[in-house]
Parts: structure tokens; C-alpha cells; sequence
């Protein structure tokens, strides 16, 4: 009879979680959400000495507060599901500051390891750290590791395993004399409240005036917040400070102290080239310059290799559809099986050559700690969109494909921040959208129209985030974010990564972009698309100029917008569309393919993220925007053309 | 002994917390950061056009928006 384990993996944002996490679980795992939240949830199972272990990765938080919904969650999981062991994952180079996280998780009173990552950096550091003697405070044990070489893993098991059966759980640590007899009135006060969490875990909470807590105690006793008032008050009296900092600052005091006896730091004696990499990076006037020959040079690169692959790709899925017409034939029922088919590779032919290396060249910037010097570099522009730094990252997503770029707006710490950065992903120009700005104007007008475009959308995403923002309920958040050290990228990790958002991409895309095509390709078969063409012509002809044929490559562009572009030659008979549309055409076509709505695929990935409510609110207003925009444009290039 | 914000220090100076003078999720926030009153702090790199500010603090490095960092009183010595 195999024996259950469930453990979690606890600790600050780059510490190397996600490497222990994906070294134990390997391709064993499972990307979800935490029901009802945004909040990523990655669940893996391992088979260890006759155990089966389900590993949880909380999200990396720097407290167990509730300042963000990661904290929350973290924090009610450990408390209230009991897992059997926790395994705190600290950075053995930032030992002070992680020890702060780890202070709050001893209070959670659960088995908890301690794993030591990146001991092999301190060498080069030239810090020291006596594990014996912070074993000794902490009460715990401590298990040096390199996760990136695997090194270590077995013994945080083996050290886990060996908690849960000797039943030895964490200890908090004690602080000042004047807060501890606080302490402990209060724990005397919550006697009698039957609460899943520990006793002085809740305490602590309260004399730190933490809402949720407060909340939970009320409806269980509310005169337990009258008599805990006094407490605050004498706390605060002796130390001068509100009394939820008071319990802060012990915390950071403890922690120095702890420090002094256990780190010695030398200082390193040569600078090495990662270090001057550094600061090259984030260099006030040649940041900017480096940043953009790194970005540029990521995004041709992806451009190139996905144009010389999906050409492969497009020949293979022609002589599939042959095949097909000989095989099936070409009847009503076979060509909406087609259009299903057709929908799912043309799935592959953009994930293949455009999304996987673009994750691939996102992640090692990531990895190898890049992208956090981005977000300072832009943090100031990007206030100037109502978001803070961090945003540029889900913002130059976007340019791959808008799915992932919403995806990955989960990094923003607020409801508000995120669903606001979300909004202005989904009006980043694609790879897709690229396609369509490139080969009608950029090829027909020449690149200076282009180019001027996109200076016309970068515009539009300024002035529409400025005004979402004012509009949005909220203050703005301000950036504060760890610096990370770079470092060499781990590949492994990296594969992993990309990997599980490759997956998401397509299980999100999937679905919808098949049966809309084949409900599309349906009204296309039985000829309704002609009527449709019609009932829009109103806007597509008289409003916006164009021929009343764009009404059909508006609806085929929903499932995918470089579409407009194919069915454009396929209805026309002609490549050549300089032949069949005016320059002034041509560019009203390219702006409201640009805006007109987020592609089927997106719209998904901005349900999941912020329910259909909104999902369908960004996707109202965009046609909207695109209709009204689109012919102001024209009546204005008609004027100058 | 002037009391001013982190905002005014200049790019490798040090410096100790005095107070924080926001609201209580700003300064709750940036406790559970080791930011508190008498914490020493070195500010590393000010990016430009009002960015944000790169500064170590307890062993390790920390970037804080300009607003926030504004928020952040301290003394030189």
C-alpha cells in the first residue's frame, strides 16, 4: 500500500521554487488556477521510498500578509489544509531577507524544512553562513542544495519524511519582551474560538491589524477587538509606532540578529563580466540602447525563423487539403470537417514557428534575470499607461501573440492592474496583425506607412491606458520588485516553462477557434456570407469606404487575424491588391484590423483570466473603437492621398 | 541631522529609515520588505525621467517606484 504525502514548496519570488518544483515533478504536473482566483496553481506528483508525494508550488510572496492574493491563498493553504510537510525554499545569497518570509512561516507552526539554494554562489560572494548554528535557532532543519545541479533534493525528502514521522513540527521564534506578553493575552483572550489556524499565529495577526483575521475573529467573538484595542495602544506607547509595524520591525530586529551570528560577508574581490553585463543593462543613457538591440534583435529573429518555418508548414497543410479532397471529397459535411481540421493546424502553424521560440528567447531573459531590468528601465513610460513597470512584460508579449500576453498579466499585484493590463495587451499588434500591416501597406505603400502605423497604435494604446486608468476604480500601484542578480540560465527550466505555456496556449485556443471556424465555414458553404457582407455594408462602405467584400474578411479575421490578408487574395482572385483597393483602403483596412476585436483565441484567455463579463466588454468596445476610428482615418488620408 | 526623502539621495549613498510616511498598506508593505524605521539602506541606481530607484537593503537588492520611494523618509549621515 503506497503511502500519501501532500507538501508544498513555501518561499520568496526568485529563490529557484519553480526549479525544485519542475527537478521533483518533472513533466508530472498540472498548471491550474486556484478556484475562483487568478492565482496560478502548479501541482506535480513524485514517487519517493514507497511514497506518493503531491508537491505543491505556492506562488512566490514575500510575506504572508494579505497584500496580494498570492499571500492569501499561500497562507490559508498551509494553515488550513495541513500539508505534511512545507519545504521553505531560501536563497542562501539573500539569506536576511528571506529569513523575514521564513520567521512568518515557522509561525504557521507546520514540519517545515528549510532548503538552503544556491550555496555554491557564496564562494564567489564571499559570504559565509554557519548552517549548524542557524539550525540551531531556528529549529528546523536546514539542507544545503543546488537546484539547478539537483543537488540536495533527496535530503530535503529524506529530512520531510523524517519530520512527518517523528510528527516534529516548526516553533515560532520569540520576540521582545513587550510584544510577547501581548502575545500572550491575546492567545488567552482566543481561548475559546475554534479557528483553523494556530493560536499565536492569530494573535500575532491581530496586534498586526491584518483585515482578513480581523474579520474572522469578529464573527467568532467581537469582543475579543475591544479588549485587543488596549494591547495595540500599549504597544504602540512603548515603541512609538502603529502596532502593525511594531511587530514588523521586531520581526527585521530578530532577523539582524540571527544575521550577525550566523553570516560573515567578505567582500568579492574582482568585478566579472556578468557583474559589468549588469551594468551596461541598467545604465541611465545605455540601457536604452541595449534594451532595444536585445528586443529588436529577439523579435527578428523570432520573425525570420517563423516566416522560413510556417512556409514548410503552409505547403504540408496544402497537400494535406488535397489529399482530403481526394479522399472526402468536397461536400457540405466534408468541407465543415475541413474547416474544423484546417482550424486546428493552422493552431500548430502559428504555436510551432512563432509562439515556442518567442516563449523559448522570453523565458531565457527571464531566467537569466533580464526582464526585471526591463521593467525598471520602462517603469517610468509605462506610469504614463496607469501601470507600473512590470507591465512592459505581459506589453512585449503581446507582440508574439496577445493569449500568452494576457496570460501573463497575473505578475501584476492588483485586480486592477492586471484586468488594465490585460485591456492594453489585447491592442498590441501581433504577429498576426504584423502580417496583415506588412503585406497590405508595407508592401504596397512602402515601409514609411508601416512604420507609421505603429507609431499610430503605440498612440492609441497611450491614450486609451491614460484614460482606462482614470476611468478604472483604484489608485495605481507602485513598483517595488527584487532586483535579481543575472545569472546563467538553466535550459531545463526554461523547456519546462515554455513548454506548459505552449499547452495552455493551445488547450485555450483550441476550442473556440475550431467551432467558429466551422460555424463560419457553414454560413460560407450554404452562401450566407454574401448577406452578411450586405447587413454590414452600411458601415464597411459608406462609413468606412471599403468595399462591401471586407464585411466577409472582417468575420473570417476573428479566428485569426492574418486571415484577412488570405481571404482578401482568395475572394479577389488577385494578389496584387494594389490593383483592387486605394491607398486610403488599404490603410482603413489595416488600422480597424488592428483594433476591431481581439482574435477568438484572446477572447478566451481574457474570460479565463477575467470572466466573460469583461471578456465581452473589451470586445464590444474595441468594435466599436475600430469602426469610429477606422473611418476618421479614412476621411483623413483620403484628404491628404 | 536633516530628515529628507529617498528620492533625494544620490546614487551610491547610504542612508537610514526614519519613518514612512504613507498610508498603512504602503507602510506594511515595505516592513514585510525589512524596510522599517532604523534599517541602513544604500541607493544602488536611479533609473531616469523619474524612475524608479534601485537600492540594497539587509544583503539584497530592491527596486521601488518613484511615488513610493518619495513616501520613504530618511537621514544621511
Amino acid at each position: 500500500m503506497p503511502k500519501k504525502l501532500n507538501i508544498v514548496l513555501a518561499g520568496q519570488a526568485n529563490v529557484g521554487k519553480s526549479v525544485i518544483f519542475n527537478h521533483l515533478t518533472g513533466l508530472h504536473q498540472h498548471i491550474g488556477n486556484w478556484p475562483g482566483k487568478t492565482v496560478e496553481k502548479a501541482e506535480g506528483t513524485l514517487h519517493y521510498k514507497g511514497y506518493t508525494i503531491d508537491v505543491l508550488d505556492l506562488p512566490g510572496i514575500y510575506s504572508l500578509a494579505t497584500y496580494s492574493i498570492e499571500e492569501l491563498v499561500s497562507r490559508e493553504y498551509i494553515a488550513t489544509k495541513e500539508p505534511d510537510f512545507v519545504v521553505n525554499v531560501v536563497d542562501a545569497t539573500n539569506l536576511e531577507r528571506n529569513l523575514l518570509f521564513t520567521l512568518q512561516l515557522l509561525e504557521l507552526e507546520r514540519p517545515t524544512v528549510l532548503a538552503l539554494n544556491m550555496v555554491d554562489l557564496l564562494e564567489a560572494k564571499g559570504i559565509k553562513i554557519n548552517i549548524k548554528e542557524l539550525q540551531k535557532i531556528l529549529g528546523i532543519p536546514i539542507v544545503p542544495v543546488v537546484a539547478i545541479k539537483r543537488k540536495g533534493l533527496t535530503k530535503v525528502l529524506n529530512q520531510g519524511i523524517k519530520l512527518v514521522k517523528s510528527g516534529k513540527h516548526a516553533r515560532p521564534l520569540k520576540y521582545g519582551k513587550e510584544v510577547e506578553e501581548r502575545i500572550k493575552k491575546t492567545v488567552k483572550l482566543l481561548k475559546s474560538i475554534k479557528l483553523h489556524y494556530p493560536k499565536r499565529w492569530l494573535a500575532m495577526k491581530l496586534l498586526e491589524k491584518d483585515q482578513e483575521i480581523r474579520k474572522l475573529v469578529k464573527g467568532a467573538c467581537p469582543k475579543i477587538l475591544k479588549k485587543l484595542r488596549v494591547f495595540c495602544r500599549e504597544l504602540e506607547k512603548i515603541h512609538g509606532h502603529d502596532s502593525s509595524i511594531v511587530i514588523a520591525h521586531e520581526r527585521c530586529h530578530l532577523v539582524s540578529q540571527i544575521i550577525e551570528k550566523v553570516q560573515i560577508i567578505k567582500m568579492p574581490s574582482k568585478k566579472k563580466a556578468l557583474e559589468r553585463f549588469d551594468n551596461l543593462t541598467t545604465h541611465r543613457i545605455w540601457g536604452y540602447p541595449t534594451m532595444i538591440v536585445i528586443l529588436a534583435s529577439m523579435f527578428l529573429a523570432i520573425f525570420k525563423f517563423g516566416n522560413w518555418l510556417s512556409g514548410y508548414f503552409g505547403l504540408i497543410s496544402e497537400v494535406f487539403q488535397n489529399w482530403y479532397a481526394a479522399f472526402v471529397g468536397t461536400s457540405f459535411v466534408a468541407g465543415l470537417c475541413w474547416s474544423g481540421i484546417e482550424g486546428a493546424l493552422a493552431l500548430i502553424e502559428i504555436a510551432l514557428p512563432y509562439i515556442l521560440p518567442f516563449y523559448l528567447l522570453l523565458f531565457f531573459l527571464e531566467d537569466l534575470g533580464y526582464l526585471a531590468r526591463v521593467a525598471f528601465l520602462l517603469d517610468s513610460l509605462m506610469h504614463k499607461l496607469g501601470v507600473h513597470g512590470k507591465a512592459s512584460i505581459p506589453l512585449m508579449l503581446g507582440f508574439g501573440c496577445n493569449v500568452p500576453a494576457c496570460l501573463s498579466c497575473r505578475i501584476m499585484e492588483t485586480q486592477r492592474e492586471r484586468f488594465l493590463t490585460g485591456f492594453l495587451t489585447t491592442l498590441v499588434p501581433c504577429s498576426a496583425v504584423t502580417v496583415v500591416i506588412m503585406g497590405l501597406v508595407g508592401k504596397f505603400m512602402g515601409i514609411g506607412w508601416a512604420l507609421g502605423l505603429y507609431i499610430f497604435i503605440f498612440l492609441v494604446i497611450f491614450g486609451l491606458g491614460k484614460l482606462a486608468s482614470r476611468i478604472l476604480p483604484g489608485e495605481p500601484t507602485e513598483l517595488i520588485m527584487e532586483m535579481p542578480d543575472l545569472r546563467r540560465p538553466n535550459f531545463k527550466t526554461i523547456l519546462i516553462q515554455t513548454w506548459i505555456r505552449v499547452k495552455d496556449f493551445l488547450y485555450i485556443a483550441a476550442p473556440l477557434v475550431i467551432v467558429s471556424g466551422i460555424i463560419i465555414e457553414g454560413v460560407h458553404l450554404a452562401g450566407g456570407l454574401e448577406g452578411v457582407a450586405w447587413v454590414l455594408s452600411p458601415i464597411t462602405v459608406k462609413w468606412l469606404g471599403l468595399p462591401a467584400i471586407t464585411g466577409i474578411l472582417l468575420i473570417f479575421g476573428i479566428l485569426r487575424k492574418e486571415l484577412i490578408l488570405v481571404m482578401l487574395a482568395t475572394l479577389l482572385g488577385t494578389a496584387n491588391f494594389a490593383q483592387v483597393l486605394t491607398p486610403a483602403q488599404m490603410i482603413t483596412l489595416a488600422v480597424v484590423a488592428m483594433f476591431y476585436i481581439p482574435c477568438v483565441a484572446t477572447i478566451a484567455a481574457l474570460a479565463r483570466e477575467f470572466g466573460w463579463k469583461k471578456a465581452l466588454g473589451i470586445t464590444i468596445f474595441e468594435i466599436l473603437f475600430a469602426i469610429g476610428i477606422g473611418g476618421v482615418v479614412f476621411r483623413l488620408v483620403s484628404v491628404f492621398i | 541631522m536633516t530628515i529628507v526623502s529617498l528620492i533625494n539621495i544620490k546614487e551610491g549613498q547610504a542612508a537610514v529609515i526614519k519613518s514612512i510616511a504613507g498610508g498603512w498598506m504602503a507602510t506594511k508593505r515595505l516592513a514585510d520588505l525589512g524596510l522599517t524605521p532604523g534599517t541602513k539602506i544604500k541607493v544602488l541606481r536611479i533609473a531616469p525621467v523619474l524612475g524608479p530607484i534601485e537600492i540594497e537593503v539587509r544583503g539584497s537588492k530592491l527596486v521601488l517606484g518613484r511615488g513610493l520611494a518619495a513616501k520613504v523618509l530618511v537621514t544621511t549621515k
